[in-house]
């Protein structure tokens, strides 16, 4: 050890605050679907170039669902619920609790870790009596084990909803198989070690009461991660000084820390909402969403009042005026009245609510108007020029993987960097 | 049980895709896939001795039947009468099927996202029925019944008048299509359209080769490493912490 001194407070009986009790329901979830979807899994794959559940498991486990279909739907019932799970976990939790705390701080590998490693292996082969080096909230092996298991969980969720919903050509859910299997048996080689680990192996006893209880006894601390244990001590003795006022009510509660953030939401969360609302759009409408149809909607229903022949007998407007179907009806026109409510709840959560105007510094507001009005009426005149909407081209053509909708993404990025140039001004 | 078999009199044959149409309304099949059809060779040899015939081309239901093994959810299965079925709760749609079969039987339908194929027209023989196709022939070129019933037209078919499977040299799986054939008819479709070698895709290629080995040698070796620490730890008696 680092500090051969014995430190004379440690105590076995005095508890350390290890878990938080979300973690800790998460863990058991988590366990859970593993637990099932392992086994269902197993079950599944009867083919012999895939097999390796021995036939009598197979038959027990379809009975046990009277069909295969049975036992199919409910692997995929039990994963979409993990998936969801872990995605509110991901999105919510990611700037308040993962990115920092356990991808940066809990399980990043440093020189100890390595170190540990390879003693640890050393030890369990008889050649060393090193002591091992001192070890964080995690040790290198359950550091080592998190890392693979981050890694492989979105691709088994990918490769899952590629199979279950026939996402892509043959040949990507040919790949999607592949890359399920080999995902699984990554995280099962390292689980096998976990699960040993925790109720079996003894002097890993108290790390699994602690995701029963939330606390590891001091002691255990001490010895199995001195890093952590430091780290706690320090954070008491600053907090008996009252340098620290009051720490932990900031891990409460990700999800509601998340919503009432004063800062704006990290790119890629908002870009994984958007792809899921667009997913949404497509399972329960049928159809993508995008931002001009909807007022063009709007127009065609203010039209269709002032002068319902000429909407109707109009080459495109009729499009939207249809004998039977009240011209609102539809999705766009929802989506809009959506994006300015959830605007407006965003903003009044955030405490960002209130009357301005976006502009430059040395722009007028009234040539920022006149200006705005002028661009929107020239991209909405392209976007009927253009026979639909460009938002709704990058969105839900992109979504569809439209070759067309990658060009067009490519074009709008490329032309609005040389537009911006042109007219900077205004902006600085 | 039974061994159902199909068989085809390539003498009667006109090529006229009677069944085809019939196969085709019955099952719902896309525009441009089929379950059966019939493809003709086209004259063959040199002018004056020309020979041609029609292949009426269909899933085989292989007594070993190279499609069953690649199916990783287990869809595609030979049921006990020895038709090969797909149980399409289970299909997934990632074709491996598809490129194992050598005579090209199996289709990924594009509405549904999973494969299909003839299975004897399993839904018709359940009430009775002949398979659309053997009901429709026009020319009465199709026979289909049970092999394992000597008093059946097919028995008589194959046993009595020698109907042949079409099989080449490297692929022999017992195809229980057979074809009849006045003027060596199916010589010259099995020359023509010869069954080919089966094909697993590059996915399943990878797995078989690498990354199957690779899984086990990972959970191998876990497994080792930890029966060697459990046994360390039993000699060693327990570590460093007890409470």
């Amino acid at each position: 050890m680092t500090n051969p001194v014995a430190s004379p407070q440690v105590s076995s009986q005095r508890m350390i605050k290890k878990h938080h009790v979300a973690i800790m329901l998460l863990h058991w979830f988590n366990a859970l679907v593993w637990l099932l979807e392992l086994n269902t899994g197993a079950a599944l794959i009867q083919s012999e170039h895939f097999r390796f559940a021995p036939q009598w498991f197979i038959v027990l486990m379809t009975g046990i669902f009277g069909t295969r279909a049975n036992l199919l739907r409910f692997h995929i019932a039990v994963g979409l619920a993990w998936i969801t799970v872990f995605l509110v976990y991901g999105i919510f939790g990611w700037r308040t609790y993962l990115h920092q705390e356990v991808l940066e701080g809990e399980v990043a590998l440093d020189r100890d870790d390595w170190n540990w490693l390879h003693i640890r292996v050393l030890r369990i082969l008889g050649r060393s009596d090193e002591p091992l080096p001192p070890q964080g909230i995690y040790n290198a092996g359950q550091k080592l084990f998190a890392l693979a298991v981050y890694a492989m969980v979105p691709l088994i969720a990918a490769s899952g909803l590629v199979m279950a919903f026939h996402w892509g050509s043959p040949a990507v859910a040919g790949w999607a198989v592949v890359i399920h299997f080999i995902s699984v048996a990554v995280v099962v080689s390292g689980l096998k070690i976990h699960v040993y680990m925790g109720p079996v192996f003894p002097e890993e006893k108290p790390a699994f009461f602690s995701m029963i209880t939330g606390v590891v006894p001091e002691e255990f601390a001490y010895r199995h991660h001195r890093k952590w244990w430091e780290e706690v001590k320090m954070l008491e003795k600053m907090h008996e000084a009252g340098e620290l006022e009051r720490q932990e009510p900031a891990r409460s509660s990700g999800f509601v820390k998340a919503l009432r953030m004063k800062q704006y939401w990290p790119p890629y969360g908002a870009a994984l909402g958007l792809g899921l609302t667009l997913l949404a759009a497509f399972l329960l409408v049928g159809q993508g969403i995008g931002a001009s149809g909807g007022f063009t909607c709007c127009l065609a229903f203010v039209i269709s009042l002032a002068a319902p022949d000429y909407a109707s007998s109009h080459p495109y407007r009729s499009r939207y005026v249809q004998p039977d179907a009240p011209v609102l009806m539809d999705l766009l026109v929802f989506e809009l009245i959506g994006v300015a409510l959830g605007g407006l709840v965003s903003g009044w959560l955030a405490g960002r609510l209130r009357w301005s105007t976006d502009k430059g510094p040395h722009l007028s507001e009234r040539t920022r108007w006149a200006l705005a009005f002028a661009g929107g009426a020239l991209s909405g005149a392209g976007a009927r020029l253009a026979r639909g909407c460009t938002s709704g081209l990058a969105l839900s053509g992109g979504a569809a993987l439209s070759a067309g909708a990658f060009v067009f993404m490519l074009s709008v990025f490329a032309a609005g960097f040389a537009g911006a140039y042109l007219v900077r001004r205004l902006w600085l | 049980m039974a061994r159902y078999a199909m068989v085809t009199d390539l003498t009667k044959c006109v090529g006229c895709q009677a069944c085809t149409a019939a196969c085709n309304s019955e099952w719902d099949v896309p525009p441009g896939r089929t379950r059966t059809r019939v493809l003709p060779t086209g004259a063959v040899g040199v002018f004056p001795n020309l020979r041609s015939a029609f292949y009426v081309a269909q899933c085989n239901h292989c007594d070993d039947p190279p499609c069953v093994a690649p199916c990783p959810s287990g869809a595609t299965f030979q049921a006990a009468d020895g038709i090969v079925k797909i149980d399409k709760d289970l299909c997934i749609g990632c074709g491996f099927c598809v490129t194992a079969c050598p005579y090209d039987a199996r289709y990924l339908n594009p509405a549904t996202e999973k494969v299909d194929k003839c299975d004897f027209c399993a839904g018709r023989l359940q009430r009775g029925l002949q398979p659309a196709c053997v009901t429709t022939c026009t020319a009465h070129a199709k026979f289909f019944g049970d092999l394992e019933d000597p008093d059946s037209e097919v028995y008589g078919l194959v046993y009595g008048r020698g109907a042949k499977r079409i099989e080449s040299e490297e692929v022999k799986v017992g195809p229980n299509v057979y074809y009849l054939g006045a003027k060596g008819e199916p010589d010259l479709v099995a020359e023509t359209f010869p069954p080919r070698t089966p094909r697993m895709p590059s996915a399943g290629q990878w797995w078989e080769r690498a990354l199957k080995p690779l899984a086990l040698l990972m959970v191998g070796t876990a497994f080792l490493g930890q029966a060697v620490a459990f046994f360390t730890q039993l000699r060693k008696g327990e570590g460093q912490f007890n409470d």
